[in-house]
């Protein structure tokens, strides 16, 4: 197989696909009904996005 | 010689130990359904015509191992020489045939030397715990738990 070109990600655009799919997957394993599944894929992408950049914060002041 | 008055009662209710210790035909089923899950992100729940939940975890899988190998992550293999790289190995080895696939991509190897190697690695780990979890689930199903 030929090399693929590398893919370059910004931590962000990483942190974000990571988010987005762990959302998804987690949304129909753990739920059934299609609308519980949309709540759900929603409610936790909202808290990976929270946490995640919270953490980001959380630790600026250690950088400088 | 052994007194007829204390032999104890037959216990109807349970099945002999012989018999329970044996996986029933379900369990059996089960078992092979979640190692189907592992072997082929998806299979375990295409298996109990579950299509939404089974394309969900195959791109799912399939999408991270492809952007971790992509972004020249950490492909982990048997010859690990600490701990990290022997549970690297064992979370790379869940995507099951996926492994393969991302050691097919990798194929000038891994460079962690920059941060996008690093977070490809992490997701490459990702996937892996991501489709044993899956394989769980599938299991679980095949069991008749609410899923």
């Amino acid at each position: 197989m030929t090399a693929l070109p590398p893919l370059d990600l910004t931590h962000f655009q990483a942190f974000l696909l990571f988010a987005v799919v762990i959302s998804v997957a987690f949304g129909f394993l753990g739920r059934r009904r299609p609308k519980d599944r949309v709540k759900y894929i929603l409610w936790s992408l909202f808290l990976f996005l929270l946490v995640g950049i919270g953490v980001g914060w959380a630790m600026f002041p250690f950088s400088h | 010689m052994e007194d007829p008055e204390h032999i104890p009662a037959i216990n109807r209710t349970q099945p002999p130990a012989f018999v329970r210790e044996t996986a029933s035909p379900g369990e059996s089923r089960a078992l092979a359904f979640g190692i189907a899950a592992w072997l082929l992100p998806g299979l375990g729940h295409a298996l109990q015509k579950m299509w939404g939940r089974a394309l969900v975890v195959f791109f799912a899988v399939g999408l991270l191992v492809f952007a971790g190998a992509s972004m020249k992550g950490n492909v982990f293999t048997r010859q690990g020489t600490d701990a990290f790289d022997k549970l690297g190995y064992i979370a790379d080895m869940g995507t099951g045939c996926f492994y393969l696939f991302a050691r097919s991509i990798e194929t000038k190897g891994a460079d962690v030397s920059h941060a996008g190697g690093d977070y490809g690695t992490r997701l490459l780990a990702t996937a892996g715990v991501l489709n044993l979890l899956a394989a769980l689930h599938a299991y679980e199903a095949a069991r008749g738990h609410k899923a």
